[in-house]
């Protein structure tokens, strides 16, 4: 064979090969994740296009259990198809999804045993809802996702378990939680946007609740059914005949679309051929505006409030009072930094105005506290920092320390500032920003961006935070849901301080906050309250972090969708089944 | 496949005997060499994976991860044990040894896992699914998807190259130029992003009103099977693909035939009378073709490995986005399972190439 019969062979086989590869392509039909064909059955009505509104998100749900890898996706699905005890609205209210009604002091539901510092909480569950194939959803479906919960090889761990003693059925539809504390947070322990009640005569406990196939493939309660899911493409749902909510939902079909590009989703909402694009971020919100097709739902309040985190230990050490980090353990520094960051510019120039300024950690109601917003006064700065002993006397535009609280004589005051990489580029520039303006009162800022997967990884690991390893770092954080305790106690008490018991990293130590965390775990509102506001002004007047603004919590939505309402609390489907399309 | 006529001699048969039998021992020995070259690339890899800064904890629990979580989840992932013993597991399983099931700190029943020796990728973090199954599931997508955009950019490639070459510094070969370096400088990301706005979001079918082309997917959700709408969900992001490979093929090609052009024997050729067509394909392109074919099996892995960029941008549902995903979630099994899947495509593409230039050219022999 000659050198060119062979050459030619070659490039044959390989145009062939080709073109078999691009006949293999994917098929519509259901893949084997699709959710169990008996419940819906093969003779669904074609559903009114009008009717049908389309999802666009960046990646898969990993499944509907957003226990598991938490991505914000899970829940979004989750919530299609599966219910929880309650749920939380927009505006902070817990309301009963499977619950007959939310168990209260008032009406018996929760008994206290004041001596004892322990409670019980019994559950009346509705008696009209069932699961896709006509099984009613009962007490055993809730022992049994308890039971998995806490199963210690295959199980997980939610909010406030470690207070649960047992959970006892009492009859059909209700039980009783045990807690050998008091746990203010009960209401949406079972239900809120995390957890769902799942059925006891579909999922396989030996499989594990992490793990069990029908964390990917659902027996429906709620308003729609998994009717196909080709991974890395879309999900198709239908409605589900057997809601419980007469006429609801009013939808026919929801195709959730995996789109990764913002831009091409952001695209696809314009040119109407996407219905809620969630999460969008200032500059699609920006975009927007103007735009015919497009709306934006916005939360009437925001979970993430961007704030400065400043290390009171040296870099490296997390102990502040054998090792105090010679710049920002003095609280006349932190101060200072407070006074000298423009918030307003910030907000102005990055995002569009669109951000809300905040300056305490209890910004939102229930437990909104009532502070005055610190002034933007750089000159102040200055001079409180000269009174602190950091003078700049060789007048390269760098402080020096001149008899200053915790530093050698002339150390110079220069630190390095991180943020994370994912947020992109509004918390890069935002960054930068406030370098410049710290640079402006002689602190000299060298700036980083890392993943926050290294930010925040456990300090076995070498994670920057846990480990102590940071001087300023800048993200957004808070708590979720209604219910703040757990996370104060988290970030702010002593004992959240060892690496790995909590998120107090930047080592806060006030033993008088330590005892005000102690008194919110009561039932009593007005205790709570007082207690949150009381640990504000402590937050307030030795600024361990500094609170600066909260960037909108909003969903695009196209113009022919109503009911859409975005809340902080919870994901934007978290009332899908009132949705209707004009 | 190689063939031995029947009416050939018996010392031309003993020929091809000899050569196949030494082409199979190279093979051989090249596979011998391949598995241990796996073998430690896989120490390697599964060290840097793991070594690498952030880990799977922290990127699973968001921004914060609560202590209780992160106990169960390290006994899940089988991040409790030392890193040898998880590289053993992960090799060889654990289901020959008791394992800490439930945290109580005593070794109390056999592990589940088989290890990658037997089959046995392990489970995606982020899925908790089998690793084999997710890359089941993409697999065949990028290699439609790459595969394709291969054949596009060949078919244009080749035919730009000749041209180039044989009408040398004419304005079909400056044109040709200039999208070659067009095709090499323009970043696949833009382009792609360009082709969606300009066909899908402002170039409309006069017809039906609706978008020219679509944004991205593979097919039309509940369209059914219709190979028009597979063919215009492959068209921007193939276009987007082969640009670059057009232009690396044609450039290469042109400087391949413009070597070869000169060479005593075409000349020759000519004197003999053959027409100037069949010099040229007939015997400067089949030379000049050698080291292209060389080429394209050397980029062969990227028909299995993807292109994270285009996937994404045209949500195509791949192994490149698999990957990425894999590698930002620190999904480790399914990071290194893409890892290993990969480097075993890379090292046997260079067999194949090794043995196709010998194949192709007499000169070469497998030594």
């Amino acid at each position: 064979m000659s050198t060119k019969s062979r050459t030619l062979l070659f490039l044959t086989i390989s145009v062939i090969a080709s073109l078999v590869l691009a006949s293999c392509g994917p098929s519509s039909t259901p893949t084997p994740n699709a959710a169990p064909s008996e419940p819906q059955g093969n003779a669904l009505p074609e559903p009114d296009t009008n009717k049908s509104i389309t999802i666009v998100i960046a990646e898969d749900p990993p499944s509907f259990n957003p226990m598991v890898a938490d991505t914000g996706y899970d829940a979004l699905v989750m919530e299609l198809v599966m219910l929880g005890m309650t749920d939380v609205d927009p505006d902070g209210n817990v309301f009963p999804e499977l619950a007959a009604e939310l168990p209260t002091s008032d009406n018996g539901g929760v008994v206290l045993d004041e001596e004892a510092g322990t409670m019980s909480v019994t559950w009346k569950m509705r008696e009209d809802v069932n699961w896709q194939d006509g099984i009613p959803v009962t007490a055993d479906d809730v022992i049994f996702t308890w039971n998995a919960i806490s199963d210690p090889t295959n199980g997980s761990w939610i909010p406030g378990s470690d207070y649960i003693d047992s959970v006892e059925k009492v009859d059909e539809h209700s039980f009783t939680v045990n807690y050998r504390s008091i746990y203010p947070g009960y209401l949406t322990q079972f239900g809120g946007e995390q957890l769902v009640i799942w059925p006891a005569h579909f999922c396989d406990l030996e499989q594990g609740f992490v793990a069990w196939d029908c964390g990917r493939q659902p027996l429906s309660d709620g308003p729609f059914t998994l009717t196909e899911w080709v991974e890395g493409d879309h999900m198709t749902f239908s409605k589900n005949e057997k809601y419980y909510m007469t006429r609801k939902p009013e939808l026919d079909q929801v195709i959730v679309r995996i789109v990764p590009d913002d831009t091409v989703r952001k695209t696809m909402m314009m040119n109407g051929d996407a219905d809620i694009d969630m999460w969008i971020n200032v500059n699609t919100i920006n975009e927007l505006k103007d735009n015919a097709s497009a709306k934006v739902s916005f939360s009437p309040t925001e979970r993430w409030v961007m704030r400065l985190f400043m290390n009171e230990a040296a870099k490296g050490t997390i102990d502040p009072a054998a090792t105090p980090h010679p710049i920002l353990s003095d609280v006349h520094v932190r101060q200072a930094i407070r006074m000298a960051v423009d918030v307003d510019t910030i907000n102005n120039q990055i995002f569009y105005g669109l951000a809300h300024p905040v300056w305490t950690e209890f910004a939102r109601p229930p437990y909104a506290c009532e502070l005055a917003r610190p002034a933007f006064d750089p000159e102040a700065a200055r001079t409180l920092l000269e009174d602190a002993g950091w003078i700049d006397t060789d007048g390269d535009g760098v402080r020096e320390c001149h008899g200053c609280e915790n530093a050698e004589e002339g150390y110079k005051m220069e630190m390095e500032f991180i943020t994370y990489a994912e947020y992109g580029e509004p918390l890069e520039l935002t960054q930068q920003l406030i370098a410049e303006m710290l640079g402006s009162i002689g602190m000299k800022l060298n700036i980083s961006v890392v993943e926050g997967s290294v930010l925040w990884d456990l300090a076995e690991n070498g994670g920057i935070e846990q480990s102590g390893n940071f001087d300023i770092d800048l993200w957004d954080d808070g708590y979720a849901g209604v219910d703040p305790t757990d996370y104060i106690w988290e970030a702010y008490s002593k004992e959240a301080m060892t690496p790995g018991n909590g998120w107090n990293f930047f080592r806060w130590d006030n033993a008088a906050v330590d005892a005000l965390i102690d008194e919110t775990y009561t039932l009593d509102e007005q205790t709570r309250k007082d207690t949150f506001c009381a640990i504000a002004d402590f937050i307030n007047e030795e600024v361990p972090e500094i609170h600066l603004f909260t960037v909108p919590n909003a969903d695009a939505y196209s113009a022919r969708l109503e009911g859409v309402r975005s809340t902080a609390n919870d994901l934007v489907t978290w009332n899908i089944a009132d949705w209707q399309t004009k | 496949m190689l063939s031995v006529s029947p009416l050939a001699p018996p010392a031309r048969a003993g020929v091809w005997l000899v050569r196949l039998s030494v082409l199979a021992t190279y093979i051989l020995r090249r596979l011998i060499e391949t598995i241990g070259l796996l073998f430690l690339l896989s120490i390697i890899l599964f060290a840097l994976v793991n070594i690498a800064p952030g880990g799977p904890l922290s990127a699973f629990g968001g921004k914060r991860i609560r202590p209780e979580k992160i106990e169960i989840l390290k006994r899940q992932f089988g991040l409790d044990q030392p890193l040898p013993a998880q590289y053993i597991y992960w090799l060889t399983g654990n289901d020959w040894t008791q394992v800490d099931t439930d945290g109580d700190g005593t070794k109390d029943m056999p592990g589940t896992r088989k290890g990658i020796l037997r089959g046995d990728f392990g489970f995606s973090y982020r899925t908790r699914e089998p690793v084999l199954q997710e890359i089941g599931l993409r697999l065949p997508n990028t290699i439609t998807l790459m595969g394709v955009t291969m054949l596009i950019a060949l078919l244009i490639a080749i035919p730009l190259g000749i041209f180039s070459a044989i009408r040398q510094y004419s304005l079909f070969d400056f044109l040709a130029t200039g999208f070659s370096f067009a095709g090499q400088a323009v970043p696949e990301f833009w382009l792609g992003l360009l082709l969606i706005l300009i066909f899908y979001a402002w170039l409309k079918n006069p017809w039906t009103g609706e978008p020219l082309l679509p944004p991205g997917g593979m097919f039309t959700i509940e369209g059914g099977f219709s190979l028009t709408d597979r063919i215009s969900h492959l068209v921007l992001p193939v276009v987007t693909g082969a640009l670059g490979w057009i232009a690396w093929y044609s450039r290469f090609l042109r400087s391949s035939l413009l070597e070869i052009l000169p060479q005593n024997y075409l000349r020759s050729a000519r004197a003999r009378g053959l027409p100037e067509r069949r010099v040229i394909y007939r015997h400067a392109l089949s030379n000049a073709l050698i080291p292209i074919v060389t080429l394209l099996a050397l980029d062969l892995p990227y028909i299995f490995t993807g292109a994270v960029l285009i996937e994404t941008i045209f949500a195509w549902p791949g192994m490149g986005r698999l990957y990425y995903q894999a590698a930002v979630e620190r999904d480790y099994p399914l990071l290194m399972a893409v890892l290993i899947i990969g480097a075993a495509f890379i090292i046997l593409s260079n067999l194949l190439a090794d043995i196709l230039y010998a194949y192709l050219d007499p000169r070469v022999r497998y030594e």
